[in-house]
């Protein structure tokens, strides 16, 4: 077992034993301790963190807000204790990520690892196509353009898309082949 | 609409990982023969188009988000098998890259999205084979994504009845599925209609290319 891979355990039997507590002065402790032990990164994962979850906990604390209010339940409890567990729990996640190379936790795992390869290139791919097709596109209409003009250019970025993506996984996939990837 | 983490109670997940566990030992039997270098790169296109589908999400109250998957594209085109694996690898992704969906609700999320959604995908489309190809790859998308918003919404809302203090006070996600269904079910509706005119136009795009057969 790698470094990374022990990292990774250790990680996901921290979660576990995180979704058995069911305090929020130890969520809280456990969320301080974390931070102490993320070193100078911790104010960046933390921003990082609750900016994950803001829209998804605010919607969730808000909806259950409204119906405890109406049904005369506790709230302030209930959504301390999830939002304490939810933050600490992805809070975790990215700090794993930030520590270790993730396709070096997954190298058990031969195939789950060739398709995260395979899929955070055509990530990098298609970001940076995106990033042409808009910025050519906004080049080319000083005036707003059309309804009509923009589903016209997603279709055709989308066409492009697939086919530069193709290209460039079909360049990688002969990479390995090179390299015996596919060798039984 | 994958499921964050911290929602979900052990007695959710921890089953749900072990089913997950046994599904993917199925689904990657054999599966390395398959893979080359010909299929590789298809299945990385669409698996990247899954991973992006995915980020660009809407909130729901009900405890999850709305968007598009991507997974009866992956189904149609690649099968149960692979589609499973390919969207377990894009929600691995998402939850330790974005923490989108999370560890914990890795296992639920790879079988509500990944396992059930595809299969669904590939038995409509099949049921629907009669009406014509682009009705029948509409309908797989559209109703693919329905189901699996569905169990989510019940597994969401049943977690206040299965994780609660002595006093009723819930633990993990408090809302019940007389919230979670229609706050989850109908932005999806809409959102299953996207959802199907990109599968559309990705299934024309894989025929002309000649990846999949008529």
């Amino acid at each position: 077992m790698n470094r990374a891979q022990s990292w990774l355990l250790l990680y996901l039997l921290t979660v576990v034993g995180i979704t058995f507590v069911h305090q929020a002065g130890w969520l809280a402790a456990g969320l301080g301790l974390a931070l102490l032990a993320a070193g100078p990164a911790r104010w960046r994962l933390l921003t990082r963190a609750v900016l994950a979850l803001l829209l998804f906990n605010v919607s969730v604390s808000l909806a259950y807000a409204l119906v405890a209010w109406w049904q005369a339940r506790p709230v302030a409890d209930v959504l301390l204790l999830m939002n304490l567990r939810v933050l600490l729990l992805v809070f975790l996640g990215f700090w794993l990520v930030d520590r270790i190379k993730l396709l070096e936790a997954l190298a058990g795992w031969p195939l789950l690892a060739m398709i995260a390869t395979l899929a955070i290139g055509q990530v990098a791919v298609y970001r940076r196509l995106l990033d042409d097709f808009r910025l050519a596109f906004r080049s080319r209409n000083p005036v707003s353009p059309t309804p009509v003009d923009l589903l016209r250019h997603a279709g055709a970025q989308g066409g492009a898309l697939l086919d530069k993506s193709l290209h460039s996984a079909d360049q990688v996939a002969q990479a390995m082949r090179s390299r015996g990837a596919f060798d039984a | 609409m994958h499921i964050p983490d911290g929602f979900l109670s052990p007695q959710t997940y921890l089953p749900a990982w072990g089913l997950a566990g046994v599904a993917w030992a199925w689904a990657g039997r054999g599966l390395a023969r398959r893979l080359d270098e010909t299929l590789v790169p298809r299945l990385a296109m669409l698996t990247a188009l899954a991973y992006a589908l995915g980020l660009v999400m809407l909130p729901l109250p009900g405890g999850t988000s709305g968007h598009a998957l991507g997974v009866a594209v992956l189904a149609l085109i690649f099968g149960v098998r692979l589609a499973f694996l390919a969207y377990s690898g894009v929600l691995l992704l998402q939850a330790l890259l974005f923490g989108a969906g999370g560890i914990t609700a890795l296992g639920v999320n790879a079988l509500a999205l990944g396992l059930v959604g595809a299969l669904v995908a590939v038995a409509v489309r099949r049921l629907f084979a009669v009406a014509g190809d682009t009705v029948a790859v509409a309908l797989a998308a559209f109703i693919s994504l329905q189901v699996s918003a569905l169990l989510v919404a019940l597994l969401l809302g049943i977690q206040p009845t299965i994780a609660r203090r002595e006093d009723g006070t819930p633990l993990f996600f408090p809302l019940g599925p007389e919230i979670t269904v229609p706050a989850v079910l109908l932005p999806h509706l809409l959102i299953g209609i996207g959802e199907a005119a990109l599968t559309v136009f990705v299934w024309r795009h894989a025929r002309r290319k000649g990846w999949v057969s008529a």
